[in-house]
């Protein structure tokens, strides 16, 4: 009963969601901002049991941690965001997030330019490396902006576009393909989990 | 000549067509071949194959585990979430340990769903076979990534029913990446790169990922490198997977009461029927999805090229 009676309700939001296709009206916007409040609403009684009670509450007033205070303060300097007069207290907590973006620094580097660029050192013994070898360099020219991308050094430039010009259109198709995954996705529960014609 | 002007005017009505008639083809175009599904091959690519085989390899194996890591909502579901079940029944058939945790809020409750989606068929008990890690803030996402190198236990104190995770009979045996060896990633973003950036760098755990189409060409570098050592790509990727899961692991014979090991030859020539009550409708919505999903692209190439044809003739007619 109880799955019958959801399943109608998010069948109702998805053609509401749905209906924006032939022009905007109030169900969609009634969809929107529904999506928008339940979002919120679930997450803060979550956050506030999974956040607040675990690592604030229990560890100061039932296990007597009062150290936590201290970083416990710091976070809620973040509220002066709303203040006009003391929002430069906000910047502290933000200092502390930048120390951790500092700390991943060594290992992104590792993982983001060292490893990527021993990959691309490699032997050009088939035709994916040639492929490989031919697009970083060309690329990497075509961003090169201290000299005129003309004569030679143009048509080499053009070629380094090609490849990225590919490049996009894997990413769109890819794009498309996504997009088309999560339509089917919908009609699938409405004609499967809703009208259960789908077997 | 009158031929001519007539094809220049069509073409010129088609540019102007209202689209949201091309809306109502794009919706026929999948709801048609979700009606009537049809028996389309699923070709199995490296990357999945690699996650399985992978997965496969701790199969009975008291001393590994996976962890899978859900960083999405419900509005990358249609492609993740078949993913999710494919890989849960693939342990819970090959009897492997599983871990979830999930980051977001909006994850908690597609956590639960996928498990008790998948756990409905077997007899596999919370805490012994499974653990779920539950929500975890995602600020605290670094310090429990490079805790579990030490200790998992310690990096996640307790489970998504608040038991003590050191206590759990799960956990015998299992005390770090060491033994939980593979990481997979559930995201429509590149949050795999974290994992790489963090427990591969550090501790050599093994990363896969199970990402939306949308964002595959962003983690194709990382698949190139051998960082990533699989990945599942959107839809294609859950219906590969849940063909491998079908042909292999869920495969029962008397000679393979549970399930056979990995063959390319087999994989080539076995053909799953997806029309008919052989698999459960849970099973093979990527594979009955990507009968839509071809459908759809056919119709758009034919649309990209009549598009085209039409900017060039009706061009060719202002010069």
């Amino acid at each position: 009963m109880f799955e019958t009676i959801s399943n109608f309700v998010a069948a109702f939001l998805t053609l509401s969601i749905f209906s924006f296709l032939y022009k905007d009206n109030p169900f969609y916007k009634f969809a929107e901002a529904l999506l928008v409040g339940v979002s919120m609403g679930y997450a803060i009684p979550l956050v506030y049991e999974n956040v607040f009670m675990p690592y604030v509450y229990t560890p100061i007033f039932l296990n007597h941690k009062f150290i936590i205070i201290l970083p416990a303060l710091l976070g809620m300097l973040y509220m002066f965001r709303f203040s006009k007069n003391l929002g430069w207290l906000s910047r502290y907590p933000i200092v502390f997030g930048m120390a951790i973006i500092g700390m991943s620094i060594p290992m992104s580097l590792h993982s983001s330019v060292l490893v990527q660029m021993r990959s691309a050192m490699l032997p050009i013994d088939n035709i994916n490396t040639a492929l490989i070898f031919i697009g970083t360099v060309t690329i990497l020219l075509y961003f090169f902006f201290s000299k005129a991308h003309k004569g030679v050094y143009g048509k080499v430039t053009n070629v380094g576009i090609w490849f990225m010009m590919i490049g996009f259109g894997a990413s769109f198709g890819y794009t498309v393909m996504a997009r088309v995954s999560l339509l089917i996705g919908r009609i699938q529960f409405l004609l499967g989990d809703w009208l259960g014609l789908i077997k | 000549m009158n031929k001519n002007k007539n094809v220049i005017k069509l073409f010129d009505r088609m540019q102007n067509i209202d689209r949201r008639y091309i809306y109502i083809v794009v919706a026929l175009s999948i709801i048609i071949p979700l009606l009537i599904p049809f028996n389309s091959r699923t070709y199995v690519t490296k990357p999945t194959e690699d996650i399985y085989k992978k997965i496969d390899s701790f199969a009975g194996d008291e001393t590994k585990a996976i962890l899978m890591s859900f960083t999405h909502d419900a509005s990358t579901m249609p492609e993740l979430f078949p993913m999710e079940v494919s890989v849960l029944r693939h342990c819970f058939e090959r009897n492997i340990k599983v871990f979830t945790i999930c980051w977001l809020p909006a994850a908690a409750p597609l956590v639960d769903y996928a498990l008790n989606t998948a756990k409905e068929d077997f007899d596999v008990q919370s805490g012994v076979d499974y653990c779920n890690f539950g929500y975890k803030p995602y600020v605290l996402r670094l310090p429990i990534m490079l805790g579990m190198g030490d200790d998992i236990s310690k990096a996640v104190e307790t489970d998504s029913q608040g038991r003590k995770v050191e206590n759990l009979e799960i956990m015998k045996n299992i005390k770090n990446y060491d033994d939980m060896n593979l990481v997979v990633d559930f995201a429509g973003s590149s949050s795999a790169i974290t994992w790489i950036t963090y427990a591969r760098a550090r501790f050599g755990a093994n990363i896969a990922a199970g990402v939306t189409a949308v964002m595959v060409a962003d983690n194709y570098p990382y698949l190139q490198t051998g960082q990533l050592m699989g990945i599942f790509r959107g839809l294609k990727g859950a219906a590969e997977y849940e063909k491998l899961v079908d042909v292999f692991a869920a495969y029962e014979s008397e000679d393979y009461p549970n399930g056979r090991p990995f063959s390319k030859e087999i994989i080539k020539e076995t053909r799953v029927p997806i029309t008919g009550d052989t698999v459960p409708y849970k099973y093979k919505k990527a594979r009955i999805g990507m009968n839509a999903q071809s459908i759809a692209h056919i119709m758009m190439i034919f649309f990209i090229l009549l598009g085209n044809i039409g900017y060039f003739i009706t061009r060719k007619k202002e010069l």
